[in-house]
């Protein structure tokens, strides 16, 4: 009975509408965005522990700052190294819920590779020390001295060719520049090297002539790159089994146990290949994403400069490939033109029509003339960074392929970071064993330098009883005897087929690690008893879980998630207030019927259900539609898909699409929130209905 | 009294004001012409660089100079870790070399060298006249020292660490006592102490060489940082002709 007045009631007041539909609309509100926020955090939670975190990270409670996997406020964190990674690794693969503890560390270096006629000049020093038994270099030394005379042949032609093109600059130059802004030494370094006369005599002293292109003729192209490379050092044989979303996409894995470099595939294209060759495959995305080069700003940004920076391209062809490329070019434009350069820029000369056309011509004619990547598959990368102590380190380590992470490939965050075996990581950090201290500290010893503070230095270096001026002995210094030969170099092959044994790699010391879990949802759990043990066991270890090691990156869900609270707590407090005032009102204008409902018998207890009903039916149907409502686009989501709208928003959803899951927790929290709004909102007024007296309701007749 | 008090006060400011630019020149010459050698040189350096919780950078390197061919090339030699780096000065280029890499890199003016606060100048030759304006700065006391200071600015066209230097040179004996580095904004970045010069009879130039036996440099933007750099010992004998190419540094390692 008090179902069907509630239900009559509802239908006849229009304000129960309002109210209902402020019900359905924070209802629908808090189902659809708290399952897009479950399910981004989800897909978040995906990308940042199958890329690189692991469910829990572990790092040196020594650290001065905090862990954070895609840096913090103040760029990269100050960790303290890891020591006993070993006894770590093995006390924690003892507990109950962890399958694999990966050693880890991560830092960066930038890389200067270089203009293009260093690369050339280089290679051409390697060839000749190769072919004077100077050099032991894998890739040279099963040569022949035939094979190794044409190589060095085929360099010499590509440098010449360089020359050409730095000739023709400079008569450019001459014509549009004053005198006094030429150099006449860069003049006649130009002219002398651009005469057969060098090049013949170029054997009778190789090196002179070499040093002379180096320091004469390479500082005038200006074309180096520094290209910033993030690496993680890892032992990658537990890497790639643990982070099972890793994949190889050119070349091969690290060979078990060896040394090697692993390039991040989304850095590889963007940073290491040809520029040209970057912005076509770049157009040739966007116009297959339904973006037109004749509207989009950025598209014909791209076209312009692939017009105006040819190069690149052009210096990295000797004279036969040059003259192979013209050919090709002329005939495909039909052109007379016979200006590499004047060809390119209007090859590149790319629009809506004949972009297939010519990202096909260009890998199909242009590209086998060229080195598409400034580092190949199988090339030694020489990585120099700063060691801990400030000095700069550098390994020489053997590039063996691309990976992505399957479904992040166009994510920056996840395609960052590359690879690294840990010995070579471990010879970058330059961590300071005893040994290698006592022998820092015993050359201090020997020199005796005394302590000068900066506050008081004037004084206590020119202060009385100072003096500055010395007579000097004259000193012998033999540095043959200073040298030992201990920084004599290592063989490259030796490090490059030396195989580490699983203690040698997990030996050494380790910034981080992660650990993976057999069962991810015991996550707290299991993190609680690895602080507990490594605090038992004085492991000086603090583990944390990979949303707080995700630093600032891991807090965005919660934000949003913050967000989300606060607009529905502020739409349901609108509701509140609004819906207590129309009972409040409701009630008013039902005092003779109340009243009427008391004198007939009806106690206080049936009026104040009565009201909580209708206020609860109300709740409930409008609340009902909107979790159905909710649920239904929900569905709708799922089915279709959320595309990515950007390469950044791939890590967030872990892929090209996010795919939202209806959440029955939130279901549950909605139903609750219903209950109580429509509870509490209603309370007031229902007690006020229940003080109506019988007496009261007749004297407002009369 | 008034009178003789004046009168200091008249010649103090004629000898600060007598300082014309002229003079200025030829003083940065003087000081540059002592510290060149008509020959070649070689010395070995120790360098220590303190950073606040950093364990001590120690190295030690030997330094051969050609000055009439404005060459020079860094060596070295401990601890065995950095044994065969080296850094080599070919006219404009400046040259690092890692033995454990291979590898040559093309560098600045602006690289720490051995991960100290040292950069290629404080090894090479001086260039002051060449490279720097001077302008008069005034007089000051350094201690029980009294300094001309002198205000540089880099000439265009020249590649340096800092654009911009103040320099206080000892009255008495044209040493250079302190210099402070600026960037090109005006920040200081280096304050140096020169705290001992030592001269040596030099063949070659049949004259006194004369070279700074110890330098400390504060950093100025680190303010907890400090380099050491002593000269253990300076040898003037002649050095091998082809030294100065990348071969001969390579061959040291090989």
């Amino acid at each position: 009975m008090l179902i069907q007045i509630a239900w009559r009631n509802l239908l006849a007041s229009p304000i129960n509408l309002i109210i209902g539909g402020l019900i359905l609309a924070g209802t629908f509100l808090f189902v659809v965005v708290g399952g897009l926020l479950d399910s981004l955090n989800d897909a978040m939670a995906r990308s940042v522990v199958g890329s690189v975190a692991g469910h829990i990270q572990l790092y040196s409670s020594k650290s001065k700052d905090e862990l954070a996997l895609y840096g913090g406020m103040g760029g990269d964190q100050d960790l303290s190294a890891v020591t006993e990674f070993p006894r770590i690794k093995q006390t924690l693969e003892q507990l109950d819920n962890v399958k694999e503890v990966v050693p880890m560390g991560s830092s960066g270096a930038l890389i200067t590779a270089g203009n293009i006629v260093d690369v050339t000049l280089e290679r051409l020093r390697n060839l000749y020390k190769a072919r004077e038994g100077q050099l032991d270099d894998p890739r040279l030394r099963d040569l022949s001295r035939e094979e190794l005379d044409a190589r060095i042949t085929a360099t010499r032609r590509h440098v010449r060719q360089i020359i050409r093109v730095l000739e023709a600059d400079q008569k450019k130059a001459q014509a549009i520049l004053q005198a006094e802004a030429i150099d006449p030494e860069v003049v006649a370094a130009v002219e002398r090297v651009s005469k057969d006369a060098f090049w013949h005599d170029f054997e009778k002293d190789t090196w002179g002539s070499l040093e002379f292109l180096e320091n004469k003729i390479a500082p005038q192209v200006t074309d180096a790159q520094l290209m910033f490379l993030r690496y993680l050092g890892t032992d990658l044989d537990r890497f790639q089994e643990s982070f099972d979303r890793m994949q190889i996409v050119d070349g091969t894995k690290v060979p078990k146990g060896q040394r090697g470099f692993l390039i991040a595939k989304l850095m590889y294209e963007d940073q290491m290949k040809l520029k040209n060759a970057r912005r076509l495959d770049k157009l040739k995305d966007a116009r297959a994403n339904g973006r037109l080069i004749a509207t989009d700003d950025e598209l014909k940004r791209f076209v312009k400069e692939n017009r105006a920076q040819t190069r690149d391209l052009v210096l990295q062809l000797d004279d036969l490939k040059t003259a192979e490329a013209t050919k090709r070019l002329q005939g495909y434009l039909q052109s007379t033109e016979g200006d590499l350069t004047a060809l390119l820029s209007a090859f590149f000369d790319t629009t809506d029509a004949n972009l297939e056309d010519r990202h096909r011509f260009f890998y199909e004619q242009l590209a086998p003339l060229v080195e598409l990547y400034r580092v190949r598959i199988g090339d030694t990368l020489t990585i120099k960074a700063f060691s801990k102590g400030g000095a700069i380190q550098a390994v020489n380590v053997r590039v063996y392929g691309t990976f992505a992470f399957t479904g992040l490939e166009k994510s920056p965050l996840a395609g960052g970071t590359s690879l690294m075996d840990l010995m070579s990581f471990r010879d970058l950090y330059g961590y300071l064993t005893a040994d290698k201290k006592e022998e820092l500290a015993q050359l201090q010893r020997d020199t005796g330098a005394r302590a000068v503070n900066r506050e008081n230095a004037e004084d206590a270096l020119f202060g009385e009883g100072n003096t500055v001026v010395a007579e000097a002995t004259p000193g012998i210094i033999d540095e043959d005897k200073t040298f030992t030969g201990a920084g004599r170099r290592l063989r490259e092959d030796d490090l490059v087929k030396r195989v580490y044994t699983e203690a040698e790699i997990n030996g050494g010391v380790v910034l981080n690690a992660a650990v993976m879990l057999k069962d991810a949802s015991r996550l707290s759990e299991t993190l609680a008893t690895i602080n507990a043990t490594a605090s038992a066991q004085q492991l000086e270890i603090k583990a944390v879980s990979w949303q707080q090691a995700s630093g600032i990156l891991g807090q965005v869900i919660n934000f949003f998630r913050g967000v989300l609270i606060l607009a529905v707590l502020f739409i349901f407090g609108i509701a509140m207030v609004i819906i207590n005032n129309a009972m409040m009102m409701a009630t008013i204008q039902r005092t003779q019927t109340i009243g009427t409902m008391r004198a007939i018998g009806a106690q206080r207890s049936l009026i104040l259900t009565m009201v909580l009903t209708e206020s609860g039916v109300l709740g409930m149907i409008f609340g009902g539609v909107g979790i159905l409502l909710g649920s239904a686009a929900m569905a709708w989501l799922h089915a279709k898909g959320i595309p990515a709208p950007n390469d950044v928003a791939y890590f967030f959803f872990s892929g090209p699409r996010l795919l939202p899951e209806l959440s029955t927790t939130n279901l549950v929290v909605a139903l609750v929130i219903i209950f109580l709004v429509t509870l509490l909102s209603t309370l007031f007024p229902a007690v006020i209905a229940t003080r109506i007296s019988p007496l009261r309701a007749m004297q407002a007749d009369e | 009294m008034r009178t003789l008090i004046l009168a200091v006060l008249f010649l103090t400011a004629r000898s600060a004001a007598a300082m014309e630019k002229p003079e200025l020149v030829k003083l940065l010459a003087e000081i540059d012409d002592r510290q060149r050698n008509g020959g070649d040189y070689k010395a070995l350096v120790y360098l220590e660089q303190k950073e606040k919780d950093k364990a001590d950078v120690v190295r030690e390197v030997l330094v051969y100079r050609r000055d009439a061919d404005d060459k020079l090339m860094l060596l070295f030699s401990k601890p065995k870790s950095e044994e065969g780096k080296g850094i080599l000065r070919l006219d404009k280029n400046l040259w690092t070399y890692d033995p454990g890499t291979g590898k040559w890199d093309r560098t600045t003016e602006r690289e720490r060298i051995g991960g100290t606060n040292t950069r290629r100048s404080d090894f090479d030759e001086s260039r002051l006249a060449e490279e720097f304006e001077p302008s008069f700065g005034g007089e000051e006391k350094l201690g029980k020292f009294e300094t001309v200071l002198l205000e540089l600015k880099v000439k265009e066209g020249f590649d340096v660490a800092y654009p911009v230097q103040k320099l206080w040179v000892d009255k008495a004996n044209h040493n250079i006592l302190k210099r402070q580095e600026f960037a090109l904004s005006g920040k200081l970045a280096r304050t140096s102490y020169y705290p001992k010069w030592q001269k040596l009879f030099s063949q070659s130039k049949n004259a006194e060489l004369w070279f700074p036996g110890e330098i400390r440099i504060f950093d100025e933007i680190e303010k907890s940082n400090s380099t050491l750099v002593l000269f253990k010992a300076v040898d003037l004998n002649a050095l091998d002709q082809n030294m100065f190419t990348k071969a001969w540094l390579e061959s040291k390692s090989r």
